[in-house]
């Protein structure tokens, strides 16, 4: 993309800035350094794809992934995300925590908003009180339910002053929780934990997003937006750590992942959001390392009907299906070595030991026999065959999984299962009125913590959509939210995590991974758990081609 | 010829409200809502957003609400992007969609017609025969395999041409898709360009043109290509119609911010508002240039004329 003409050479020594540290994480360095000589490209303009087209670019209202990326480029939280992912300091220098796990005093660095204006505690306070009042209508208020208050402010059953945040004066702010809340530094690093700027919303209204208007506080500022084509994103030189950020320039482009693919190996992009998993060994082949993966925070599973016939109150039948499908070879074979087979519900995250169902270690044939135990003790056999239809979502990527699965069924089993799919919003509303038997059922955790994935197996929570409900379950959960101590939490956690495998109500297929095609010269991202990665820590490299 | 106008456009309003109607009805009808997202929402913000966009109203009521606005010419607030109007959506993609269709049209018809008029002045020729091949093939290829064909020679392997993108005033990034969209019209209007001539060149009025010693390009654009013209209106009418509201495939792959994309990603989301001004936006388009066909098919032929005037 760089003429080799135009080279500018930056001799960069070690950046001499470190995250400020903070009592409970080590010092990590919040961008990273770049070596001595290395050698820049003169247009620092970064291209990146997202998926689609954000829906709107307000913090407190978005709710899809594109949009997530670009916020987080636009928006800084109390604490943000280092490089791989991991959290540090953001507009919070450092912070305090009492011994109950339930107060949180966090103090403020010396910010400004992109229009010079300093950012104080008052702005967090304004954008969380937003969040949770009805009237806004933000689809995640939910998300700051560990905040005091927080479920009976959204129901209109408080005042949004009742909220457990406050301002002790400009830049201090005091988190009051209703349990401890271990994974609170990571949930501050989402969109719904924004500041934002008062007046600016105020007196622009809804159009407070539109360039020209917007007012941001993260290490970009919007430029230009074009539904359907691009997003364009300017340096923030007013960014509290300016100097540190190498980007002139961020567009983001909405388009198809095969577009993505095109783009990229025509040299209009330098990072894609994802690619067709079918298109992976193809790709491997022609761009080698350019092709990056990592596992992701997410489970692909089936969900079963805990209400009805034929697998309410039939566990050997939903152990007997659990069984007989082979994981290893839908991640190898349908999955062509993306993603990573599942047992158990939670995905692999630091510090927490996975249950795994007793199963797990036996080899296919003695597992298969066993189905079939439970499939006949379930009252099915090759005289009176089960037959139900599996639904899912149309997508032609995620076809040939629910053919394989039924392919496996019937011939581990011989049950007569039905791949049967529909339009997304169909088959959820289906989905959602327990009319399915089984069906497609995919989460993807808002912070890494095992009780974002546990949660949706909780009587009325809104995703759980086969209806499971166990009081014990129920008890563990509630147990470890009081729990101050982390490892007690998590084991109280895991012994939950145990029952799901116990019960079955759900049978968890793969862990999901983040798939990027990234140009060598593109540096200063590397691809982690949470598939975030904000374009300040990146820069080119000089290149000649594209 | 005015009384004709005057009833066409009479019924071109009921056409339209009944269009309005269906699309209405239909998309109301089909399950799944517009916020109905894969992760539950608490009922208190639910019936916030329903309360804004008179999702809790009665579906009378809406209706009443969305025609009024119409009638304004307010096409009201996209479901999907939360703080754009559907009216600022087809003002941003409309001028889009009718530089790629309008130059690909114009491309298609010089081409198309320049072809088909010379395989029908050598029909069975070598020259004819190698057309007509090209023709069958530009018609039996899609979009969606000649577009992704044309990037990986053109973009990806030669690196001649972007692979995609709009850049406002950029001839380079116009190329392909105007291409891509032109092809399989080019071979409609040459074969069938081919075939009219081919039949008003056996004619006898064209016979006794020839007796007369006429010049042939004389007969051809005297007497030919007028009735040749015919059947290839009644199919640019519709065509024009659907290939100035963008073409779905062609901007999908390139990235263009057309109305196309609108409609397919409007319709998966049950942007309700936004299916509806796309779909009014074509009826009206098909509406006109039905007219205009019907219009030049009566000025090519003083039969049609004559029909309406009686």
């Amino acid at each position: 993309m760089t003429r080799p003409a135009a080279r500018l050479h930056l001799l960069l020594a070690c950046l001499p800035w470190l995250a400020a540290c903070a009592p409970s994480s080590d010092d990590v360095p919040a961008v990273a350094a770049i070596r001595v000589g290395t050698e820049l490209a003169s247009d620092q303009t970064l291209r990146r794809a997202v998926d689609q087209m954000p829906r709107t670019l307000d913090p407190t209202l978005l709710t899809d992934i594109p949009a997530q990326h670009i916020s987080d480029d636009l928006f800084e939280g109390l604490t943000t995300l280092a490089v791989d992912g991991s959290i540090i300091p953001g507009v919070a220098e450092r912070w305090q925590v009492s011994a109950d796990g339930l107060h949180w005093t966090f103090h403020l660095r010396n910010a400004r908003w992109s229009n010079g204006d300093r950012l104080t505690a008052h702005d967090f306070v304004y954008a969380w009180r937003r969040e949770v009042d009805p009237r806004t209508g933000a689809e995640y208020a939910q998300s700051l339910a560990p905040l005091r208050n927080a479920l009976a402010v959204t129901a209109g059953k408080l005042p949004v002053t009742a909220l457990g945040v406050e301002a002790l004066d400009e830049r201090t702010l005091r988190v009051e929780l209703e349990a401890p809340t271990p994974y609170l530094l990571a949930l501050l690093t989402g969109n719904f934990m924004m500041p934002l700027h008062r007046a600016t919303v105020e007196r622009f209204g809804d159009d407070w997003t539109r360039p020209g208007n917007m007012v941001s506080n993260g290490a970009f500022m919007l430029e230009e937006v074009v539904i359907g084509n691009r997003i364009t994103l300017r340096r923030n030189p007013n960014y509290w750590a300016a100097d540190t950020v190498r980007m002139e320039r961020v567009i983001y482009y909405p388009i198809d992942r095969a577009e993505q693919n095109a783009r990229f190996l025509a040299g209009e992009l330098h990072l894609t959001d994802s690619f067709p998993i079918q298109q992976y060994q193809w790709l491997r082949q022609r761009l080698g390392d350019q092709v990056a993966t990592a596992p992701y925070l997410g489970t692909f599973m089936l969900g079963l009907n805990m209400r009805k016939p034929p697998f309410a109150g039939n566990r050997a039948l939903r152990m007997a299906l659990t069984l007989a499908v082979d994981r290893e070879i839908l991640v190898s074979k349908v999955r062509q070595g993306v993603y990573v087979a599942a047992y158990s519900t939670v995905p692999p995250l630091a510090g927490y030991e996975s249950a795994q169902p007793s199963w797990r270690r036996l080899d296919d044939a003695a597992r298969h026999a066993l189905a079939r135990q439970y499939y006949a003790e379930a009252g099915y056999g090759p005289g009176r065959p089960l037959q139900v239809e599996l639904n899912y979502p149309t997508d032609s990527d995620n076809r040939y999984i629910y053919e394989a699965i039924a392919a496996m069924w019937r011939m581990n089993l011989g049950a007569d299962v039905r791949p049967y799919n529909e339009e997304f919003r169909v088959m959820q509303q289906n989905r959602r009125l327990h009319l399915l038997d089984l069906f497609h059922h995919a989460w993807i955790g808002d912070y890494p913590d095992p009780y974002t994935f546990l949660q949706i197996f909780q009587t009325g929570f809104g995703i759980n959509d086969g209806a499971y409900s166990n009081p014990q379950y129920e008890a563990l959960l509630t147990r470890a939210n009081q729990q101050p101590d982390n490892t007690v939490r998590y084991r109280l956690l895991r012994e939950a995590e145990a029952v799901l495998n116990e019960d079955v109500p759900n049978i968890p297929l793969y862990f999901y991974a983040c798939r990027h095609l990234i140009k060598p010269y593109l540096k200063g991202l590397q691809v982690n758990v949470l598939d975030r990665n904000l374009s300040r820590h990146m820069y080119l490299l000089q290149h000649e081609g594209t | 010829m005015r009384r004709f106008l005057l009833q066409r456009l009479l019924t071109a309003l009921p056409t339209l409200l009944v269009i309005i109607t269906l699309a209405f009805l239909l998309l109301r009808l089909t399950p799944g809502g517009p916020f109905d997202g894969e992760r539950p929402m608490l009922p208190e913000i639910r019936a916030s957003i329903a309360a804004k966009y008179h999702l809790d109203e009665s579906l009378p009521r809406q209706y009443l609400h969305y025609v009024s606005d119409l009638a304004r010419g307010d096409l009201g607030p996209s479901f999907q992007y939360r703080n754009t109007s559907v009216n600022e959506l087809i003002e941003q993609g409309l001028p889009v969609d009718l530089t790629i269709g309008g130059l690909a049209l114009l491309l298609a018809v010089v081409i198309g017609g320049m072809l088909g008029a010379t395989a029908a002045l050598h029909r069975d020729s070598w020259l004819d025969r190698t057309l007509v091949a090209f023709a069958l093939i530009g018609i039996s290829m899609p979009v969606f395999v000649t577009a992704p064909l044309m990037i990986l020679v053109f973009a990806i392997l030669l690196q001649w041409l972007p692979a995609g993108d709009w850049v406002s005033g950029s001839v380079r990034h116009l190329v392909l898709p105007v291409i891509a969209l032109a092809l399989p019209h080019i071979a409609y209007i040459a074969r069938m360009l081919r075939a009219g001539l081919i039949e008003a060149l056996q004619s006898p009025y064209v016979l006794t043109a020839r007796a007369k010693g006429l010049p042939e390009w004389q007969i051809l654009l005297r007497h030919a290509l007028r009735p040749a013209l015919l059947p290839l209106l009644a199919f640019l009418g519709p065509a024009f119609a659907a290939i100035l509201t963008g073409s779905i495939v062609v901007e999908n792959v390139f990235g263009l911010p057309g109305i196309g994309r609108h409609f397919v990603t409007g319709a998966l989301n049950r942007d309700y508002t936004l299916v509806m001004g796309v779909t009014i936006l074509y009826g009206v388009m098909i509406i006109v240039f039905n007219l205009l066909t019907d219009l030049g098919q009566a000025w090519l032929d003083p039969r049609i004329r004559r029909a309406h005037a009686a």
